[in-house]
């Protein structure tokens, strides 16, 4: 494939408080257009490995460079600047602020960073569109399903045109058909606005809608075949 | 797109955060808004009527003196020789002397200042004195000669309801004058009863031929004139300034007002302990959605800028809201309680509130400080807290076996106990107010200390029921949430215990000097300045059914200028057996040839008077007295010095007196006798003579002293409302913060019931300790009031009395309304079903 | 004739006053005997001791100047044992017209008699008022020293010709009535030596001056509004005083004068002898009262009727006095043909109750 690549891992270590490290040695290149699925036990440290890639935690040792910038490099001003513009978020608890109307949720990431609040607002409801919720944009958290508001967590996070996405558990709590739908539409839009996506999962449906999935170990990852 | 992730940049993505969180919680910010309304309210009134009070004795004192530049006054009402007055006039530096003849007089049952002026040299240097007749076509009247007539200020004339060319009677100086109201004194300004009679009418008609008791003077260079007059000034006169009047005045009351305005502020602060409380909830509660907009990319200081936005909004909106009902409440506070609050300080000055623009803009300010700091505090813990932690975290991080840290508190504590030792500065209390707040805070941060010690041996023993476990072990384990909650109640809870303790200590310190003070039978004391000469008070010892007559007189002595008068009480030779005199401290020896003088408390401790030293007093020229003993004295707070009758008389020459203490014969009746001595009083003094049981006089008196304190009261209940709304919101919202918790609780199998017995258990609990904890940091409060500030604002000690009632009732009454309100946010917060609220996630 | 503003607060009280003290009454026949007449005469109730003039300073600018004391006697009550009983009190007033300046400057200075602070001796002219004093030496001269704000003056009058009594021998008639009058005596052409200060800095000066002293108990009719005054040393040493008293309702209620001419012979001039005809007003900005400044004063000798204009040395002489509680009115250094003197206007702001 011809696609650039958009996030690389280099020899990633880190551990945590007791005796046990996470992993080391942790090697990973995305391309940008590719859906990477992390799979691992619980503990094994997928959420530490998305929180250093989002710039939220730091390795003990190696290097994570995303579109060429390497994150260790940057200070705290620089990352949250990257992470606004650059990175996309999608959380199992979907995480929709209950006090905003659902357009405004969406528009979030665009509102950080600029104060045209009406060609943001437009930019999310064409987002809501997106996700096939055209028209719901005036409503609240509490109108909506589970499913319903994952989709708008991935309207939030596909909105600024992020390079990178990261997934946590985007379905774990939701239904295996509501999964299912909500997955595909994740995907295709990713795929449509040309971003890299890291997902993990510990579910093997979830995982199957990715181009590669690899499996965390303390030894760093595995590529699973298919 | 550049840009720094500044917060300007994500204004739009704060704006909606802050918004949203008004369009849903705003009963939150309206609540936090009105305790800073209360506080900001509170302080700016007090500060209103305090300044409308100064102002109105400010013009009253100038209304009376004219705003001469300098005068000089004779230190009591007998006056100064008036051959003083041309050789002040020629002193060096002098341009022109005023000579008055000023009395305390009557007209009806109004009280005016009368001045016998001359009105060529009023005209000189105290314009504002000049009258203007009736018929005063060509400028000045044509009575200002005229013995028989008499010229009033507009409240004089208003008091008196007389018109112009009626004949009233003045009382003065035991006369009765007809007078012919010839004009007024348009140049006086209003609230001051002034009358102006001519001066040689003054010395003729009211008895004072030879006398003075003032010079007002006109300096054409006012350092050459005051070195001047001070050499030539005899013992009986001092050099004042209109100034010097009115730190007099303030001198009198600044105490008093400071420690109002320190109430004030102390509901401003329970306020900002307030906003701190629910800013922390609101903070908690939303920390998921911080964390989110942090992983979003909004920068550490977003968060913070948005809960002190927060702040900001709730601090303008208190603010402005405490400014208008502050004024308010000074208008109906001067209204119906008078200038100076009902303590009595400017008797007979009328108030207009006046509004001041700076003081506004400065509680708006504190207001506004008071709602940022509390504000800020919370924003920079949530701001702490690592956005990804926080995302994934359901509830509190608890960890029921942290310690909590006991030694700021400690530091605190001990620190305000020093500091509070230390002496005044400017005969003002400033370092027991710093060590009073250190105290506060202190106490403040030892609650989740005592919360934790308090319920530890209950929660490491299964009693009672799994509500009440439940109960106890929540608080146990989250002692700090319960701080939050109680931080303001235990504040306002400590003041209001700290202000009763000292209000009850001081009442009942009065109550029993007024017991041991009023041991006479009957009292006799004369208004309007009358006296009861040698021959009355002959006829008067006689009257069947007394046993023992003791006259006194008593005069203002002014001893420095700037500085409220003593008051000079001349009686027979106060014996050790006498009652009336509490002696609290005697000399041991006295230099022989001295006259003993006994002073009271209050005269010690301003002018340094202690027993055995040798003072100076500014009577019959200047004569030296040895004090003999210190004596206990609640009602003059300028101070007083006993002397001796025989000794005063001869050293004034002064053979009047104006008041009497009677012991009847036993058996006699005091009503009987009363009308006995009334009798036998000529039918001039009749009418000028009181006649007063002892109990009539105690009850006045602690009426008066009630009254003093009722604002102080009130302004105690405000607070601890405020502070009781506090708990009340801060309660209401922690439990609607653990729904999710409660349909946890329910999925495991506990009844409402249960949960509403658990809820009303940890809410009384909470009451309880900060009953507990405000009751013991308000006895700790209490003895700094007592003991620090009172002696060094009003010069009393007193002996603490604890107002064991008051604090059941608080204690009551806080675990009460915490019980209550827990239960209630509780029956809300259980309302929605189980399983709804579990899976709600916010 | 030099009824004072000051008498204005004299009159009404003697109006008002509740028991009026009694006065000696003025009559004709007395002479005038001296020094004792140039002292102060305690029983009645006013008096004054007032002195205009000419100066003229070194460098050749003429000043007009104006130096008045002034004694009354309130109608209190002689019972009184207070030291401050106002049973005499004592006025004074002086001015300076600077025509550099272009308005007065003034200054008063007011006390009852007593406690060595302000008295008017019986015996010979002595007049103090604190630091200010009218005094006649025994050598006949005379002095005074008088300090305002803006302005003092330390003045030495020497006299060149002997007492000039006014009306019938001293007896001065104020009205139709013939109670109205008073005791009344000048001395024109007192020749003036001294020092003059404005502001800080002072000059020599020489001049001629005029004295009028009168005392009365009982002044102006009711139907009087005010009057014009003049007193005129002319250069070959006569002097002519002029008055009228005006009437509310417009015209002249009484008038009279007299001219003594340099060979000491004296004319005294009757109602009908004396005329003022206005012939320029100035209007004061500051009280709005009009005041005919230049005047044309015809009077009736027996060679025939004489004319003399009355030039203002400047218009804005008035003197408003209200700042102290006084009336307002005009008193200002006037040119004639052949001489100098002072011009007295009263009553234009409002009638003068007297």
């Amino acid at each position: 494939m011809a696609h650039p690549v958009l996030l690389t891992v280099r020899a990633l270590a880190k551990s945590v408080p007791g005796p046990r490290s996470l992993f080391h040695a942790l090697d990973l290149e995305v391309a940008a257009g590719e859906i990477v699925a992390i799979t691992g036990e619980s503990g094994v440290g997928k959420s530490t490995l998305l929180n250093i890639l989002a710039g939220l935690d730091d390795a003990d040792t190696g290097e994570v460079a995303i579109e060429g910038v390497v994150l260790g490099a940057l200070g705290e001003t620089a990352r949250t600047r990257l992470r606004r513009e650059r990175i996309g978020f999608v959380f199992q608890a979907f995480h929709i602020l209950p006090y905003l109307t659902l357009r405004q949720n969406v528009a979030l990431p665009l509102a950080l960073v600029s104060a045209d609040g009406a060609a943001a607002q437009a930019e999310a409801e064409a987002m809501l569109v997106a996700v096939g919720l055209g028209g719901r944009g005036e409503g609240y958290a509490r109108d909506l399903s589970g499913g319903e508001l994952q989709r708008v967590a991935i309207a939030r996070a596909l909105v600024h045109r992020p390079a990178l996405i990261l997934a946590d558990e985007p379905t774990g709590n939701l239904d295996p058909e509501t999964a299912s739908r909500v997955l595909t539409l994740f995907a295709n839009a990713a795929r449509d606005r040309g971003a890299a996506a890291v997902m993990v999962t510990h579910s093997d449906a979830t995982a199957a809608i990715a181009d590669r999935v690899l499996t965390l170990t303390a030894d760093g990852l595995v590529a699973r075949a298919r | 797109m550049r840009a720094e992730p500044g917060l300007w940049s994500g204004r739009l993505a704060l704006g909606w955060l802050i918004g949203g969180e008004w369009r849903f919680h705003p009963a939150r910010f309206l609540v936090t808004a009105l305790a800073i309304a209360v506080g900001v309210a509170l302080g700016f009134a007090v500060h209103l009527v305090n300044g409308s009070a100064l102002a109105s004795f400010d013009s009253a004192v100038r209304g009376v003196n004219g705003s001469a530049d300098l005068s000089v006054k004779a230190t009591s009402r007998l006056g100064f020789d008036e051959r003083l007055y041309p050789r002040v006039a020629s002193a060096t530096g002098v341009v022109d002397a005023s000579p008055v003849v000023q009395l305390d007089a009557r007209i009806g049952t109004a009280r005016v200042t009368l001045l016998g002026l001359d009105i060529l040299r009023a005209a000189a240097v105290t314009p504002t004195l000049i009258g203007v007749g009736t018929q005063a076509a060509n400028g000045v009247g044509g009575d200002v000669f005229d013995e028989a007539s008499v010229f009033l200020s507009r409240t004089a004339l208003e008091r008196i309801g007389a018109r112009l060319g009626a004949v009233v009677t003045v009382e003065a100086n035991g006369r009765a004058v007809p007078l012919r109201i010839a004009g007024t004194l348009p140049g006086v300004a209003d609230g001051s009863a002034v009358a102006v009679i001519d001066i040689a009418a003054a010395q003729w008609k009211f008895d004072r031929i030879g006398r003075l008791d003032r010079l007002d003077v006109a300096v054409a260079d006012r350092a050459a004139a005051e070195g001047a007059l001070a050499k030539l000034l005899p013992g009986d006169a001092v050099v004042s300034s209109a100034q010097a009047q009115s730190s007099q005045g303030d001198a009198l009351s600044r105490a008093y007002r400071v420690n109002l305005d320190m109430l004030a502020l102390v509901a401003l602060l329970t306020g900002g302990f307030l906003v701190y409380s629910a800013q922390s909830l609101s903070v908690v509660r939303r920390q998921r959605a911080f964390a989110l907009l942090r992983t979003l990319g909004m920068p550490r200081g977003g968060v913070i800028a948005a809960v002190v936005a927060e702040g900001v909004a709730i601090g303008v909106i208190g603010s402005g809201l405490g400014l208008a009902a502050g004024y308010g409440l000074a208008w109906a506070a001067v209204q119906w309680l008078g200038g100076d609050l009902g303590a009595g300080y400017f008797r007979g000055a009328g108030a207009g509130v006046v509004f001041q623009p700076w003081a506004a803009l400065g509680f708006f300010a504190i207001g506004l400080l008071a709602a940022i700091v509390g504000s800020a505090v919370p924003a920079r813990l949530a701001a702490r807290a690592a956005p990804a932690a926080a995302l994934k975290n359901a509830g509190d991080v608890l960890d029921p076996r942290q310690r909590v840290a006991w030694w700021p508190a400690a530091l605190l504590l001990l620190t305000g106990g020093v500091v509070s030792l230390l002496p005044p500065i400017a005969h003002l209390p400033v370092f027991g107010f710093v060590g009073m707040a250190l105290l506060l805070a202190g106490g403040i941060a030892g609650v989740p200390w005592f919360a934790r010690a308090l319920l530890a041996p209950l929660a490491a023993r299964a009693i009672g029921t799994v509500p009440r476990q439940l109960a106890i072990r929540h608080l146990h384990g989250a002692p700090g949430e319960a701080a939050t909650a109680l931080c303001g109640i235990v504040a306002s809870t400590a003041l209001m215990i700290a202000m009763a303790t000292m209000v009850t200590s001081f009442r009942g310190a009065v109550d029993d000097w007024l017991g041991d003070v009023l041991s006479a039978d009957l009292y006799m004391r004369t208004n309007a300045g009358a006296s009861f000469d040698p021959a009355t008070r002959a006829t008067l010892a006689a009257t069947p059914g007394v046993a023992r007559l003791a006259f006194g007189r008593q005069l203002q002595l002014t001893i420095a200028p700037d500085r409220p008068a003593i008051a000079l009480v001349a009686r027979p030779t106060p014996d050790a057996g006498d009652r009336q005199l509490v002696l609290i401290a005697r000399a041991d020896a006295l230099p022989a040839g001295v006259p003993p003088i006994w002073v009271s408390e209050p005269a010690e401790r301003l002018y340094g008077w202690h027993p055995g030293a040798v003072i100076r007093l500014p009577i019959g020229g200047g004569t030296r007295f040895a004090v003999a003993g210190v004596w206990r004295d609640y009602a003059r707070q300028g101070g007083a010095v006993l002397i001796d009758a025989a000794a005063y008389q001869r050293l004034t020459g002064d053979t009047g007196r104006d008041e009497a203490s009677v012991t009847l014969e036993p058996g006699s009746d005091a009503a009987a006798v009363t009308q006995r001595l009334r009798a036998r009083l000529s039918p001039a003094l009749r009418d000028q003579v009181d006649i007063t049981q002892p109990a009539t006089l105690r009850r006045f008196a602690l009426t008066l002293f009630d009254r003093s304190f009722a604002v102080t009261y009130l302004l105690e209940a405000i607070a601890i409302l405020v502070g009781l709304a506090g708990v009340a919101a801060t309660m209401s919202a922690q439990t609607l913060a653990r729904e999710r918790e409660f349909g946890m609780l329910r999925h495991l199998g506990l009844t409402r019931r249960q949960l509403g017995a658990m809820l009303a258990t940890e809410g009384a609990i909470v009451g309880l300790t900060g009953a507990l904890a405000g009751i013991g940091l308000g006895l700790v409060l209490s003895q700094v009031l007592i003991h620090v500030i009172n002696p060094q604002s009003f010069n009393w000690t007193m002996a603490t009395r604890v107002p064991v009632g008051t604090l059941v009732a608080v204690a009551a009454a806080l675990t009460g309304a915490a019980a209550v309100t827990a239960l209630l946010a509780g029956r809300r917060a259980t309302s929605r079903s189980a399983v709804q609220s579990v899976r709600e996630d916010w | 004739m030099r009824v004072s503003p000051f008498m204005a607060i004299l009159a009404a009280a003697s109006l008002t006053a509740s028991a009026p003290a009694p006065y000696p009454v003025v009559k004709p026949g007395i002479t005038l005997r001296f020094p004792r007449d140039h002292g102060a005469h305690p029983p009645f109730r006013t008096e004054w001791w007032y002195v205009t003039g000419w100066l003229r300073t070194a460098d050749g600018a003429d000043l007009g100047f104006q130096v008045t004391f002034f004694r009354t006697r309130p109608p209190v009550d002689p019972a009184n044992p207070s030291r401050f009983a106002a049973g005499q009190v004592l006025f004074a007033h002086a001015a300076l017209s600077d025509p550099r300046i272009g308005r007065l400057l003034h200054g008063e200075r007011s006390a009852r008699a007593g406690f060595g602070l302000a008295g008017a001796s019986p015996a010979d002219a002595d007049v103090t008022i604190r630091d200010w004093r009218l005094r006649r030496s025994t050598d006949g001269h005379w002095a005074t020293q008088v300090a305002a704000r803006d302005f003092a003056l330390a003045l030495a009058f020497a006299p060149t010709q002997p007492p000039l009594p006014q009306g019938a021998g001293g007896y001065s008639r104020k009205g139709p009535e013939a109670g109205a009058a008073s005791y009344y005596y000048s001395i024109p052409h007192l020749k003036v030596s001294g020092q003059v200060r404005r502001g800080a800095k002072s000059v020599a000066v020489t001049g001629e001056a005029w004295l009028d002293r009168e005392w009365s108990s009982n002044y102006l009719q009711g139907e009087a509004q005010g009057w014009d005054w003049t007193g005129l040393n002319f250069d070959d040493g006569s002097a002519l005083m002029a008055f009228r008293i005006r009437r509310k309702t417009g015209g002249t209620l009484w008038a009279g004068g007299s001219l003594r001419r340099a060979d000491g012979t004296t004319v005294v001039l009757a109602p009908g002898d004396v005329a003022f005809r206005p012939q320029a007003r100035w209007r004061s900005p500051v009280t709005g009262a009009v005041y005919p400044v230049a005047q044309e004063l015809s009077v009736r000798l027996p060679d025939g009727v004489h004319r003399w204009p009355l030039t203002p040395l400047f218009a804005a002489q008035e003197l408003d006095a209200r700042r102290s509680g006084l009336p307002v009115y005009w008193e200002g250094a006037v040119r004639t043909t052949g001489g100098r003197g002072y011009l007295e206007l009263t009553g234009y702001d409002r009638a003068l109750k007297m």
